[in-house]
């Protein structure tokens, strides 16, 4: 039989020429495999470490607002360049690291009114010293553009320091307005404190003196946040180029593709191993996850997206590692409580919410531990009360461990009928002995209301609708209606705020973002932010006198029973509703590079720790 | 044919100006505001009030729009806090590797289906037109999400011969050279457009093939294949270049969901994390972009027509 005759040969001839191009193009970009590890360390390489998806580095001044403070920005590029005062995160412990701190832990006298920090020998990487004025510029700067701090809370650092005096070049005092516990003034305010260079004390005009006029510090404020603002000059102008830390910018995308090299003048205990140090953006888990298992040795510390994470077996750290030819998997864990919020000030159901019998039925019908089974596969820890207990911490005590209001829907049951409320299971409660008494509904609530919310929480992740579909299961059981509505994270945060009742935003019932509260820079977790009356981020607006009272003595006392006793009472008052404290991430970390375990829980990274061996 | 682009141009301008006007006032509708959105749930109600100051959130909506559209007429399309830039800026940046991928895939997929179309239509009905029939519908039908993890799978997990990302740079001129990271992202964009434009094309062909003007050709003597290409694709070419034009908003507004699979962050993407966000100027300049690309594209479309088929004339 001939062969038909083909009639379009000619339009054919780009299509050959098209999968020609392909296959070369195809060979042409054949990716390399890493290299199994022997053991022996190795000075040099690249280490490229995946950035959460969707989350990039975007500002480089340390001093800058709450729109641009994050994670990222703070741990994966400021902190690598300029170095805080005091370091936190020790060992995969969230405790202070001394040996990475610029300062030795500062002396307190005057009963805790006057604090003494002498400074060690760091160096700026312009031949300058890391001095008292490095420390009181930032501290002018707070003082005169404190709205523009980030972490910036009304009575905090600087309100409460009267007078901060340069003693000398290596020594500088802090004189408070009152006795504050030397824990958490060390770990809550002076861990706010990253000196700056002497460089930047400048306008566009000149020098300045912002280390000794608090007058001039808005002018240099301006110039230092205008020049952060033209990010793709970060790894050109020279102001950012004086660093303390082990590292230096060689080049910045504003993508999030960052490229750091060895800060020579690093004059810390850990000096960088690695020639280089990259950071590389990803759009979402999927693609970053693509990358790592098509083995091209790209990424050396990337993560396991939660839903390709492998079970794990209860007896093991891990589970099987899919990827487990070119990489180590590690947990990271952060110091963080989870939990969502009961709008206090809601004129129709805040009453409810105020009693604290409810609060606890409503804790009991969380199952954690199954969700966390469930929707991350064991990669989580429950939270007990208003202190971390994961991972193991000097806060956290036989006094807040176990957590009173496990999952127990007879408990939520017997507290609701206890007081008052009908438990009808598949249906809807209500309070059918309403007054004061202590079997009582409670003040504010009447003879008929409903037990019946609206659970407003953020889509997008598994575990949270796991999570809140769980407790809607559980809550039909005693009675308690909960409408789940769905809605972007941003609308969450925006919509659940703390707010005045009669106000039309105070209309929402029930708030779950999903990922509650971390716990830094505000170190040492005593909850004055979270759970304190009237605090900026205390979204359902609770009260509680007592709690208040606790919190105040964490902040004034250094005895260890004071943070027992706000967190015993935390967990029995039941401010807010536990969730599960899910791992930060599932870190993946090249099998040939070392030195990236532990995990800081404060999120920092330490790339001058990490090493390659062959 | 001047009278009729003047006046097209300036239809243009109003529907432009009133996509912005909705496009503003349903931002501003959205719950939660761009406050709390990009401070985070950390944010103090000081913070945010700041915040809502400095961006001018807190004057009317109106003296908003207007002072949006007197700093966008001095090509000032605002400032992105989340992305700490010029929406300008990141349009600048983003946009030529969105036009590199929907280009170059544009392309492809017009050299392929072009050809494959005619094929389908001569061969109506035999084995090669069922089967591309198959395949067109195959990808057709496909997810590009779907689509771009599978040759990921196949191309750079099982098979390790191309990078499972786009070339992460910020440089065309780096981008434009590691193709190899290009193809699989701009094969993902490309099969299904292939899919999409050979259909068509078949039916034009097919439609055409009847015409008188065929049959005069072929009583004229020409060959078969001169009749094809000479008159038969020409006319055919029509309604792939009503898609084409109608392709054009697309092309700069980005792919997102490619975008997102092969990590290749460009204008679909930029939408994408601006509309989380609530970061209004950029959605507002991209909804400018977008919007001049629709009508100037549609534009085209109607000056094609004139090109490809002598009897439309505009006046």
């Amino acid at each position: 039989m001939r062969p038909r005759k083909l009639v379009f040969s000619p339009a054919r001839r780009p299509i050959l020429v098209v999968l020609l191009l392909v296959t070369t193009l195809m060979g042409a970009s054949c990716a390399g495999q890493t290299t199994p590890s022997s053991g022996q360390p190795v000075q040099g390489g690249i280490a490229t470490f995946a950035e959460p998806a969707n989350t990039t580095p975007n500002y480089i001044f340390p001093f800058m607002s709450t729109a641009y403070f994050s994670v990222t920005t703070v741990s994966d590029l400021q902190y690598l360049m300029y170095r805080p005062l005091y370091w936190f995160g020790d060992n995969g412990q969230p405790v202070l690291n001394d040996r990475l701190s610029l300062a030795d832990y500062p002396t307190f006298s005057d009963a805790n009114r006057t604090v003494t920090v002498k400074l060690r020998d760091y160096a700026w990487s312009d031949n300058t010293k890391v001095t008292a004025d490095s420390v009181v510029f930032w501290i002018n700067m707070m003082k005169a553009e404190k709205k523009n701090w980030a972490v910036y809370v009304p009575g905090g650092i600087p309100d409460d320091i009267d007078s901060v005096t340069a003693d000398s070049p290596n020594q500088v005092t802090f004189h408070l307005n009152q006795s504050y516990s030397a824990k958490w003034f060390v770990y809550n305010e002076l861990a706010q404190i990253t000196p700056l260079p002497h460089a930047w004390d400048r306008t566009a005009t000149g020098t300045s003196d912002c280390e000794h006029d608090v007058g001039d510090c808005t002018a240099v404020y301006d110039y230092l946040t205008a020049a952060a603002k033209t990010i793709n000059s970060y790894a050109t102008n020279p102001l950012w180029q004086v660093v303390d830390g082990p590292w230096r910018l060689k080049s910045f995308n504003a993508d999030g593709n960052i490229s750091f090299i060895p800060n020579k003048s690093y004059s810390g205990p850990n000096k960088p191993h690695l020639a280089q140090f990259n950071e590389a953006p990803f759009s979402d888990n999927a693609a970053e996850y693509n990358v790592l298992r098509s083995g091209d040795n790209s990424i050396q510390v990337g993560y396991l997206p939660p839903e390709n994470a492998p079970a794990k077996p209860d007896d093991q750290a891990v589970g099987h590692n899919p990827l487990e030819n070119n990489y180590t998997l590690d947990r990271w864990y952060s110091f963080a409580v989870n939990y969502f919020v009961l709008n206090s000030h809601n004129p129709k159901v805040g009453p409810i919410f105020q009693q604290q019998y409810f609060r606890q039925a409503l804790a009991s019908l969380v199952d954690q531990k199954s969700i966390i089974k469930a929707a991350v596969h064991g990669y989580g820890a429950t939270t007990n009360g208003p202190v971390p207990t994961t991972p193991s911490n000097p806060y956290a005590s036989d006094m807040t461990e176990p957590n009173p209001f496990t999952y127990d829907p007879e408990r939520a049951s017997r507290l609701l009928a206890d007081h008052g409320w009908s438990t009808p299971r598949d249906g809807v409660g209500t309070c059918e002995r309403p007054g004061t008494g202590p079997n009582q509904c409670g003040p504010g609530v009447t003879a008929g209301t409903q037990l019946d919310f609206q659970m407003m929480y953020a889509t997008g992740t598994p575990q949270i609708n796991l999570a809140m579909q769980q407790l809607q299961s559980s809550a039909t059981k005693v009675g308690i209606k909960l409408d789940l509505q769905g809605a972007p994270f941003n609308t969450v945060i925006g919509t659940a705020i703390p707010c005045d009742a009669g106000k039309p935003d105070c209309n929402w019932e029930m708030g779950n973002w999903g990922a509650g509260w971390v716990f830094a820079p505000d170190f040492y977790p005593t909850g004055e932010q979270i759970f304190g009356t009237g605090a900026g981020s205390n979204q359902g607006s609770f009260s509680d006198p007592k709690l208040d009272q606790l919190i105040a003595v964490t902040q004034h006392s250094d005895s260890p029973e004071a943070l027992q006793a706000y967190a015993q009472y935390g967990s029995q008052t039941v401010p807010v509703i536990w969730g599960p404290n899910y791992d930060y991430a599932e870190t993946e970390i090249a099998n040939n590079l070392k030195g990236v375990t532990p995990q800081s829980p404060y999120l920092n990274i330490t790339p001058e720790d990490w090493y390659y061996v062959r | 044919m001047t009278g009729f682009i003047t006046r097209r141009l300036l239809q243009s301008i109003v529907v432009v100006l009133l996509v912005t006007v909705i496009v503003f006032i349903l931002l501003h509708l959205l719950p939660g505001g761009p406050a709390r959105a990009q401070l985070g749930p950390r944010a103090t109600p000081a913070a945010i009030a700041t915040f809502n100051h400095q961006m001018g959130y807190d004057r009317s909506l109106p003296v908003q729009y207007w002072h949006w559209l007197t700093e966008l007429v001095t090509g000032n399309l605002g400032f992105s806090v989340k992305f700490n830039q010029s929406v300008a800026s990141l349009i600048g940046e983003r946009l030529p590797k969105t036009l590199v991928l929907t280009v170059l895939s544009t392309l492809f997929a017009l050299v392929v289906a072009i050809p494959l179309g005619m094929v389908q239509a001569v061969k109506r009905n035999h084995a090669a037109d069922y089967a591309i029939t198959f395949w067109a519908f195959v990808f057709y039908a496909t997810p590009p999400f779907f689509l771009g993890v599978v040759l990921i799978v196949v191309f750079s997990v099982y098979l390790p011969i191309l990078p499972a990302e786009a070339p992460q740079s910020s440089s065309l001129g780096v981008i434009l050279s590691q193709p190899g990271g290009l193809i699989l992202p701009v094969l993902t964009l490309a099969l299904l457009t292939i899919a999409q434009f050979s259909r068509y094309m078949r039916s034009s062909v097919i439609e055409n093939l009847t015409e008188d003007y065929v049959r005069t050709a072929r009583a004229k003597g020409a060959g078969e294949r001169s009749v094809l290409i000479r008159h038969v694709l020409r006319n055919s070419l029509i309604p792939v270049a009503t898609l084409l034009g109608l392709s054009l908003p697309a092309i700069f507004s980005g792919a997102l969901i490619t975008e997102a699979v092969f990590n290749f962050p460009g204008m679909g993407q930029l939408f994408w994390t601006a509309a989380q966000t609530q970061d209004y100027p950029i959605m507002l300049g991209i909804t400018v972009l977008v919007g001049v690309a629709t009508v100037i594209g549609s534009l085209l479309a109607d000056l094609a027509y004139a090109v490809l088929d002598p009897r439309v004339r505009y006046a």
